[in-house]
């Protein structure tokens, strides 16, 4: 069935082969297409009058993996999500990171992605490659990145049993925070974000997603396609070697106790490699020297090269053996489909590759010049003086789509719940939970402040007793115009109701940006769910996609970027549906921002109306009770009350304001109250059982600390806004008239030892 | 010496990360400052209009950073570079007055190249370290604000009253300070070259978190005995501006080193 041709080179023989010998070859190859994509192949090369080589298969295996053509997804993408227009939105979508308008001068630059199989087999390697690859999605728009931020899910941290092959959580945890902080502090780039969710469904698939923004100028923007014909691929970095190879098609199937053995799809990072390729790609970016910039990521050469010409209507002659490699004896085919990390790929006009060179040269960073464009779309690759490859880009880039079919789960909407005996205790539980209590143990392993330009950090408010904050706002620029930043998901609600809960999270995202007094401007998503070829995970992410464009649409926010990692399955469970969202606000005065702690100066107001919504609640985490009623909430009803708090922010001098999210009420009062600064509530005002005002995590609230309380209220409720004065702040101790008395300290103990219990 | 005649260097190599912010402090007092790669000192593959030699500049920074990647000891790779490429125009730098900083990363390698603690004004690198920056005492990697009680003052803090408490954020895995043996110690304090020591809010020398490594005395900073080489874990061009920490002023607790250093060059040069 091999025949070898040329030195470690063979034709792979599918003319002749029947359907169980092309699934047959598929396996052994590692090729992970299924029968049909096979049979396409073979059709292809029929026409062709020959057989393919082992690296034209390989090729094909890269470009219709799921992770890089999204097959499954497209067509809802398509259907619900994009072309949501906004004059201000320069790329959405097309490329490797959106980029919007920041200025009259400037673009910010925004990507977000998941890193989740290869981090649960080896999460330290696997978290850094992730900083690593969106650093570069975000470098190769031309752009300086300025922000990392990093949404991670594992298993609960108690578990008591785990399924075999599979890594404890808190082993994760830790390799996959010590990956980002090893990468991420080396690079120079702050981490300033992020969020860590703990959930039974992420035992045996952690997820690992990672986001970065950079800032750009306008004039410098720079595109993942070949500038001309005739340009020549100037491929830059680290050497190519046998890490990561097969990673795309790895991630783009179910993770069994075998996975283990596929160590070697997980690449190794270097980000001392890394730090001097951003300002050598950086200077030829300055200099105006390069035609085309894009990173290599899964799939290797392969994919950049054919991505890159085809997005200009042109083909490649690609040189193989020019590629400088990590060590000796490679086959051909690995060059070319390695996910080797740190190599970028350029686009350059003739005349200028000894000045590319020269610069790369000057940052001790290796360049090679290994292709040039050319009029046919076809890429043809030489191997010493052999041609081994020939490929059409029609087939291999425009080849795959499926509308898989799909199964919408009902969802009944129940409530069980009722009073809990003792308000004090559930709260206490509450803050302890991971999801809530302090994550300073990870949040200080990061560098959040290199580059100088982090305003507001993650963790806000008094030194060394700080609290959490919603958003961290960077200064990108000399002018005072500012970004925020944040991430969200409420897996516990989009497990129980993936339409209600994707909406929530997305109600959520708007909340923590106009908790900082910023404008929500963009938004991108990293949709991570199980096997698509199951119709009910199908359904699962029609609903959430379904979910994620009505909001959007309604809202007038554009989803500029994004990425679909499906499989997060093993035979033991799937992954809760997490549509992580990240979203970017601009902040007009960054001398404006708001905090989220309290400042001991004000009166509290409550803005919004709380339901009896507790589906996926933390009140039902931590009491047991039952709940399938997840918040519902609207995108012009959103908008209205974020236009108006927008307003307040102009109107009142706003000394604290925070969202209601877990825990609802008295989660947002004890977070606003660490570091010692109480508060006397009265929600009398309110209508409904007091643990529903407490604990309900109804969509669209904020609490807000202002001077005059009243003053404020009635300036919301001319606006068509619910808002109430609740109470004052003062003291050291969280009064809820009638309800629940509990000393600051006792809460911020509870809250900074939930996470620490495990970690140290 | 004038303003602008002033010029800074701030170097970089690969990993070193904290230099366009330290430029940006530098210039944003009207002098010249760059980001100089330490092959611009001595490498012939650099053009000859990128070609540097020490004595161009009055003032040399390492900044902040993972210089080489600081995969073993913080700051011995770039310390052992420095040592065999510069070693001697250092010395006659040191020795001439010129101030040298080293922050965070530049510290370790101030201290790994042995011009800390500098006991010895004639011969200002000595052969071998006599301290080092080993690892926190938490075991972490810790990025959280710091709090500096003034304690005596050098050429980067003659602007700043002493007993002043000003916040400097730190951001570092190696910075606890230690010594071989109680003598270091005892000649630093006598010498007056411990510039700043970590205190909690009240000005008390207090433990974890506000000694935020476990240094020995609460050391976050010291000068050589002639006062011109400074070396400090926390990062004062994170605080440069007033904006940096939720301030109306226009600048921040750190500007005091940039504006110090620049009115010693002005007085004495």
């Amino acid at each position: 069935m091999y025949r070898e041709i040329y030195p470690q080179v063979y034709e792979v023989n599918i003319l002749d082969a029947k359907d169980e010998e092309l699934i047959r070859i598929s396996e052994e190859m590692g090729l992970a297409l299924n029968l049909e994509e096979m049979k396409k192949i073979k059709v292809y090369f029929a026409k062709k009058g020959r057989n393919p080589t082992d690296i034209e298969l390989q090729s094909i295996a890269q470009a219709w993996s799921e992770h890089c053509c999204y097959k499954s997804s497209k067509c809802y993408l398509r259907e619900f999500l994009f072309g949501i227009e906004r004059d201000y939105v320069i790329s959405a979508i097309k490329e490797d990171a959106g980029v919007v308008e920041f200025d009259e001068n400037y673009a910010y630059v925004v990507a977000l992605e998941s890193h989740n199989h290869p981090s649960a087999i080896e999460p330290y390697g696997g978290a850094a490659t992730g900083i690593g690859g969106i650093l570069r999605d975000v470098l190769c728009m031309g752009a300086q990145p300025i922000a990392l931020v990093d949404p991670l899910f594992f298993g609960n941290l108690d578990v008591k049993e785990l399924p075999k092959g599979v890594k404890h959580p808190l082993y994760l945890l830790y390799g996959v925070v010590a990956g980002i902080r090893d990468y991420g502090n080396r690079v120079g780039i702050p981490t300033v974000g992020g969020m860590v969710f703990f959930d039974e469904s992420y035992i045996t698939n952690c997820l690992v997603n990672v986001g970065c923004v950079g800032i750009v100028r306008k004039d410098r923007i720079v595109h993942s396609r070949v500038g001309n014909v005739g340009d020549i691929f100037v491929l830059v970095g680290g050497a190519t070697g046998r890490d990561g190879i097969h990673g795309v098609t790895f991630a783009s199937k179910e993770l069994s106790e075998k996975s283990e053995e596929e160590r070697g799809a997980v690449q190794l990072g270097n980000p001392i490699m890394k730090e001097p390729l951003i300002h050598a790609c950086l200077e030829v970016v300055e200099k105006g020297l390069i035609t085309g910039m894009k990173d290599l990521g899964g799939g290797g050469l392969s994919c950049v090269i054919s991505e890159m010409s085809y997005a200009s209507n042109c083909g490649a002659e690609v040189y193989l053996d020019k590629v400088h490699l990590k060590e000796e004896g490679m086959a051909p085919w690995e060059i070319y489909i390695s996910e080797s990390q740190e190599r970028m790929m350029l686009t350059v006009r003739p005349e200028h590759v000894d000045d590319v060179l020269d610069v790369f040269k000057k940052w001790d960073v290796p360049a090679v010049v290994v292709g040039k464009a050319i009029e046919e779309k076809v890429v043809r690759v030489y191997w010493r003086g052999k041609k081994i490859y020939e490929l059409d880009l029609d087939f291999l880039l425009g080849a795959v789509e499926y509308c898989r079919p799909y199964r919408v789960r009902r969802v009944e909407r129940i409530d069980e719940t009722s009073k809990p005996s003792d308000f004090k205790s559930v709260l206490i539980k509450m803050l302890e939970h991971p999801n809530v209590a302090s994550k300073e143990w990870i949040v200080r392993q990061y560098d959040h402040e290199v580059r100088a330009c982090t305003i507001l950090k993650p963790l806000q408010g008094r030194i060394n007793r700080e609290t959490h904050g919603d958003c961290a706002v960077l200064k990108p620029t000399d002018s005072w115009r500012g970004l925020a930043i944040t991430t969200d998901v409420n897996p516990w609600m989009t497990k129980i109701d993936p339409f209600w809960g994707t909406a929530s999270s997305f109600d959520e995202m708007i909340r923590n940006l106009i908790a900082v007094n910023s404008i929500p401007h963009s938004f991108a998503d990293c949709l991570n769910f199980g096997n698509p070829e199951k119709p009910e995970r199908m359904g699962d992410f029609v609903q959430c996609v379904r979910a994620l464009g009505w909001m959007a649409r309604g809202f007038g926010l554009p989803c500029v970027s994004g990425n679909v990692s499906f499989y997060n399955e093993t035979p033991y469970g799937c992954v809760a549906p997490t549509p992580t969202l990240m979203g970017i606000g601009i902040v007009e005065d960054v001398r404006r921002v708001v905090s989220s702690n309290f400042k001991g100066k004000g009166e509290i107001v409550l803005v919004g109306e709380t339901l009896k919504e507790f589906g996926g609640s933390l009140f039902c985490k931590v009491t047991g009770q039952k709940s399938t009623v997840v918040p519902k909430t609207s995108p012009k009803r959103l908008k209205k009350y974020a236009n108006a708090m927008l307003q307040a922010f102009k109107e009142f001098k706003v000394y604290s304001c925070h969202d209601l999210a877990e825990g609802g009420l008295a989660i947002a009062l004890a977070e606003m109250c660490i570091g010692n600064c109480g508060c006397r509530v009265d929600l009398s005002c309110l209508k409904g059982e007091d643990y529903v005002k407490l604990f309900s995590e109804s969509n669209t609230r904020w609490l807000v600390e202002v001077e005059n309380g009243e003053d404020f209220v009635k300036f919301m409720r001319e606006r068509g806004v619910s808002a109430y004065l609740v109470g004052e702040v003062g003291g050291d101790e969280i009064v809820i008239k009638d309800v629940l008395r509990v000393s600051v300290d006792e809460v911020e103990r509870a809250w900074r030892r939930g996470l620490a219990k495990f970690t140290g | 010496m004038e303003l602008e005649e002033i010029r800074v260097a701030v170097l970089r190599i690969e990993g070193t990360n904290c230099e366009e912010e330290t430029v940006k402090a530098f210039k944003n007092l009207g002098v010249n400052a760059e980001a100089v790669h330490l092959k611009q000192f001595y490498s012939d593959t650099i053009k000859e209009s990128e070609q540097r030699s020490l004595f161009d500049y009055h003032c040399l920074v390492i900044p902040g950073g993972f210089s080489a990647g600081d995969y073993v000891r913080a700051g011995a790779i770039l310390s052992a570079r420095l040592k065999s490429v510069l070693r001697r125009d250092l010395e006659i730098f040191i020795r001439e007055g010129y101030p040298v900083l080293g922050i965070c990363n530049g510290f370790q390698v101030l201290v790994e190249l042995g011009a800390l603690p500098g006991f010895d004004e004639d011969k200002p690198i000595s052969e071998k370290p006599q301290m080092a920056l080993t690892v926190n005492e938490s075991a972490r990697f810790e990025c959280r604000p710091s709090l500096l009680k003034h304690e005596n003052k050098c050429v980067f803090t003659n602007l700043l009253d002493l007993g002043r408490i000003v916040m400097f954020p730190v951001a570092h895995a190696e910075g606890r300070v230690v010594f071989p043996n109680d003598e270091v110690l005892d000649r630093l304090v006598e010498n007056r070259q411990i510039v700043f020591r970590y205190v909690d809010e009240e000005g008390k020398y207090a433990g974890y978190p506000w000694n935020p490594n476990g240094s020995v005395f609460n050391i976050a900073g010291i000068c050589n005995v002639k006062g011109n080489v400074f070396g400090l874990m926390p990062h004062p061009e994170r605080v440069f501006w007033g904006y940096q920490q939720g301030r109306d002023d226009v600048y921040g607790d750190g500007a005091i080193v940039f504006k110090s250093v620049i009115d010693y060059l002005k007085k004495n040069f």
